[in-house]
């Protein structure tokens, strides 16, 4: 199933290819906690200043220790939280200023695969239901249309047939999160967002994942975000990496740049506590 | 001590609202005490309307509510008009006697739940555990009413026990000893049927606080200590069990007006219960009214002084 | 027995009780308010196969009943007097479920004789039928009542759990307030309200509404956990992301995971409501004659001369136990069930 073929003028197209898919502009987000009987409120602060700027078709890596604020921007992103302040222009719109309605046809371009793949699908529906929902949900083509993408997509990401009406105790680790992924993929998304996918996976299912995502986004022409606090990992399969700490987006370069040249200090920090990195960035950028 | 005060308002507030919610309902009563009057051809319904306009009955309803609450802040409840006394002095001696039997009957049981579920919680799934719960669970499965129906009996069918009552026949001269024995006598059924009726869910819960705290791990490192198992149950698990129990003791004080209602009506004990129930008959309003404030009063102090236990008793709530 | 048999028993004859009290008018052989005035307090009857002569008969029969020469009130077997039981007899009309009129009940004995399996009452009216109809009263009660406080529990909790802020505050705090009402006390408090003798069926249907009105507080705390806790949970972020309604994501994925509290507070509440209805009926304050329920059949035990010489009339409370068990033991199986789902 391609996405939705962009039909305009060589010269929007390429103002449009130009253009980044979407660009994070000086995102706070804070939240005011009671203490149980004393009631006293501290406010706590999940992102300061956050801006970062992600190009089509790219893979971008966002990196932090935890409590450095990306998976609040993530969710944020993925309009799964309200930040505090700020923009996120998608696709040159602002989407924290969008109606309701006009917000209902945005959720189905950034799509979020979460970090439990058993969380983050509900055991009680089977593999068919689970990925044909968002299609029922946003109340696209029939029922009968909707089986037959859903069960394409569940072939698709490479669990076994029968499987679809297997319920998700049924299934390992690895399908799991590939049945997250058929059911994020289903609505034709531009944007998928890994919010520490592959953390919970072994190393042999992690790499059958990424070259599934790999695969896929070239067929698919999709836009990756992934959130890791792993830098290791990422430097695998990362174009462009931006690094956070304590909510600010402390510096976004291409990898090659940044492995090689670390602009800020606290990259130069994390950088130098992976020794085993020089190898990787050798093998892959040299 | 801020979170003191905030409790104490919070309970006055909540108080004040159910002597509304009571007042209001009782007031959707249609007709009263007097409809009775009114059936007698010999009194003129304007005899009648006077009688009413002298109690205060038709007046409008926030008149009535707020009179009545004036009247009762300052200890005047109002009149019962079925046994023509002032409801104060009324419901204060069925009270007496139903603290009488549910605080004898709250005493025995914990008495009782408490070795039963220590002891259970210690020798958890041996049979002594295995046979406590089956006796728990029995105990639970039978209602109330039969409870007492069956002690009822078994006191006519024995002649063992007094059946019902608080005392026999009346006589003023007798010693503080001998009435003493005849009240005890009497009150050894109704007690022990309601102990028993509060037996198993007491037994459930300490047992379950001791298992939780026997599994924590500060135990398990005492015994692996070799510190004896007696010592470990007494001065280790049962201080750190206690913060649960503390609240149940709460709750059972919190209910001890409301329990023996049934205790009362079956074995002909004089308490709040069976008044209410009688006055409920008569349409005797001022009465019920003040029966349920005043165990919406124990509920809500019995509630907020276990809490206040708990924050005594817990240095760790304190320091938030 | 393994959990799940456990569960499934119980489930099943719960089923079967409900079904038994549901064709009362079946399997009763007589109708709740017939009387008869010269059998009064008649013993319970027993069933034989064979007679005083050491004959065997191929029915089951009952032997009827003359006065007792000794004890003018009481009554003595006479074995002259056999009556056979008789299946799937003709009998007084009743009405199945209160809709369907029939005459067919499961068993009798050929009309004048009478048959009493549970003996008779002060007016001679059939304790058996009375048993099987009264259950008919009471068991609504706790269901319908059960089943309103569950259902204003869920939306209460529901809402409070899921929109927080001040909807939460309000609703908890007002939960508070029912909590802390001797509900036992409130409900006499409201049947006080209620005129002493207005008509069954209205009384009924008010004490159901406001004992079902009293109970949703506790319940509701426990829903609104589970809410709280399901809201946050990833596939109803997913859901969400996909631009799901609340309304959707209530009804799809987090009530379905309060469904073990559901099941087991409805398992709690349901003999609760069903003793309330008991106690009220007990003190006279439930239905009014001559519509009886589980409660009004005891309450003559509070005379002394009917509790030291008529035994039988103690057979109602005795057979609430194996009521009560069930339904325990029913709420006891979920818990566990549902417990190690969670997990």
């Amino acid at each position: 199933m391609t996405p939705s073929t962009q039909m305009a003028t060589s010269k929007s197209l390429d103002r449009e290819i130009r253009s980044p898919l979407v660009r994070i502009k000086r995102l706070k987000k804070s939240h005011v906690q009671r203490r149980p009987i004393s009631r006293a409120k501290s406010e706590v602060t999940a992102l300061q200043d956050a801006s970062l700027t992600i190009d089509r078709g790219t893979t971008f890596a966002l990196i932090g220790e935890s409590g450095s604020g990306k998976s609040t921007l993530a969710r944020c992103l993925a309009l799964l939280e309200k930040p505090t302040e700020g923009e996120i222009w998608f696709e040159g719109r602002d989407i924290l200023q969008l109606a309701p309605h006009e917000l209902f046809a945005v959720r189905n371009q950034i799509q979020m695969i979460f970090q439990d793949p058993a969380s983050a699908l509900n055991p009680g529906m089977t593999a068919l239901e689970i990925v044909a929902e968002p299609l029922k949900i946003q109340k696209r083509c029939s029922k009968a249309e909707q089986r037959d993408l859903a069960l394409g997509w569940v072939a698709r990401v490479g669990l076994p047939s029968g499987s679809e009406h297997k319920r998700p105790m049924e299934f390992s680790g690895g399908q799991r999160q590939r049945l997250a992924i058929a059911r994020a993929l289903v609505l034709a998304p531009k944007l998928l967002i890994l919010d520490e996918a592959l953390a919970s996976l072994d190393l042999a299912n992690q790499e059958m994942i990424l070259k599934l995502l790999a695969d896929l986004q070239r067929e698919h022409s999709l836009t990756y975000l992934h959130i890791s606090h792993d830098l290791r990992q990422v430097a695998h399969f990362a174009n462009e990496v931006a690094v956070m700490n304590e909510g600010r987006v402390v510096e976004q370069q291409p990898a090659a740049k940044l492995f090689a040249e670390p602009r800020d200090s606290y990259t130069r920090e994390l950088l130098l506590a992976m020794p085993s990195l020089e190898s990787i960035v050798l093998d892959r950028f040299a | 001590m801020k979170y003191l005060s905030r409790r104490l308002i919070h309970a006055i507030l909540l108080l004040l609202a159910i002597s509304f919610f009571s007042f209001a309902l009782l007031q959707m009563a249609p007709g009263d005490y007097f409809d009775s009057l009114r059936l007698n051809p010999q009194i003129s319904s304007q005899t009648v309307d006077k009688i009413r306009a002298q109690y205060g009955l038709d007046r409008p309803f926030p008149v009535r509510y707020a009179f009545w609450l004036r009247g009762a802040l300052q200890g005047d409840l109002g009149y019962s008009l079925a046994s023509n006394s002032a409801v104060g002095p009324l419901i204060g001696v069925r009270a007496r006697n139903t603290v009488l039997l549910s605080g004898t009957a709250t005493a025995l049981a914990w008495l009782l739940a408490l070795p039963i579920g220590i002891w259970s919680a210690a020798k958890r799934r041996r049979t002594v555990d295995r046979a406590a719960e089956l006796a728990t669970s029995a105990l639970l499965t039978v209602p109330d009413l039969l409870l007492f129906l069956a002690l009822l009996l078994l006191a006519v069918r024995t002649g063992w026990f007094p059946t019902g009552g608080m005392t026999s026949a009346a006589d003023d001269e007798s010693s503080f000893w001998s009435t003493f024995t005849d009240i005890a006598f009497h009150l050894v059924l109704p007690a022990f049927g309601l102990a028993l009726a509060m037996l198993p869910m007491l037994v459930r819960h300490v047992r379950a606080a001791m298992i939780e705290v026997l599994e924590a791990p500060f135990v398990r490192a005492a015994r692996g200590h070799g510190i004896p198992r007696l010592r470990i149950l007494f001065r280790y698990a049962l201080p750190v069990a206690s913060n649960p129990l503390i609240q149940l003791l709460g709750f059972s004080l919190a209910t001890m007006l409301s329990t023996s209602v049934i205790a009362e009506i079956v074995l002909s004990w004089p308490g709040l219960g069976a008044l209410m129930v009688e006055s409920i008959f008569a349409r005797d309003l001022y009465v019920v009214v003040a029966i349920v404030m005043l165990s919406s009063i124990f509920l809500v102090a019995g509630n907020l002084l276990a809490d206040l236990l708990l924050l005594a008793a817990d240095p760790r709530i304190r320091t938030e | 027995m393994t959990l799940r048999h456990t569960l499934r028993l119980t489930i099943i004859l719960l089923a079967v009780l409900h079904a038994l009290i549901f064709f009362a008018g079946f399997i009763a052989p007589y109708g709740f308010s017939s009387q008869n005035r010269d059998l009064t307090f008649a013993p319970p009857a027993q069933i034989h196969f064979v007679d005083a002569h050491g004959k065997i008969h191929g029915r089951p029969f009952v032997y009827g009943l003359k006065t007792d020469a000794l004890d003018p009130t009481g009554y003595e077997i006479d074995p002259s007097q056999i009556h056979p039981l008789e299946f799937f007899v003709a009998g007084a009309p009743y009405k199945i479920a209160g809709l369907l009129p029939a005459t067919r009940h499961l068993f009798g004995v050929r009309a004048p004789s009478q048959i009493f399996l549970m003996g008779t009452d002060a007016y001679g009216r059939d304790q058996f039928s009375r048993f099987l109809y009264g259950g008919q009263i009471s068991l609504l009660a706790g269901l319908l009542a059960a089943a309103g406080a569950l259902t204003i529990a869920i939306a209460v909790g529901a809402l409070a759990g899921y929109y927080r802020g001040w909807i939460d505050e309000i609703l908890m705090r007002t939960g508070e307030l029912f909590v802390a009402l001797p509900w036992l006390y409130l409900l006499f408090a409201v049947r006080a309200v209620l005129p002493l003798h207005i008509a069954g069926w209205q009384v009924f249907l008010l004490l159901v509404a406001v004992m079902g009105l009293l109970g949703w507080a506790r319940p509701a705390r426990l829903i609104r956990g589970v809410v709280l806790s399901a809201k946050e949970r990833n596939f109803v972020l997913a859901a969400r992301g996909f631009g799901a309604s609340d309304f959707y994501l209530l009804g799809r994925h987090i009530l379905p995971q309060a469904s073990g509290v559901i099941l087991t507070q409805l398992a709690l509440l349901i003999p609760q409501y069903v003793l309330a209805e008991v106690t009220l009926s007990f003190l006279g304050l439930g239905v009014s004659e001559p519509t009886p329920s589980w409660g009004s059949l005891l309450s003559s035990l509070q005379q002394y001369y009917v509790l030291s010489s008529y035994w039988w009339m103690f057979l109602p409370a005795v057979l609430l136990v194996p009521v009560f068990l069930l339904y325990y033991a029913a709420a006891n199986a979920l818990q566990e069930r549902f417990r190690s789902v969670q997990l």
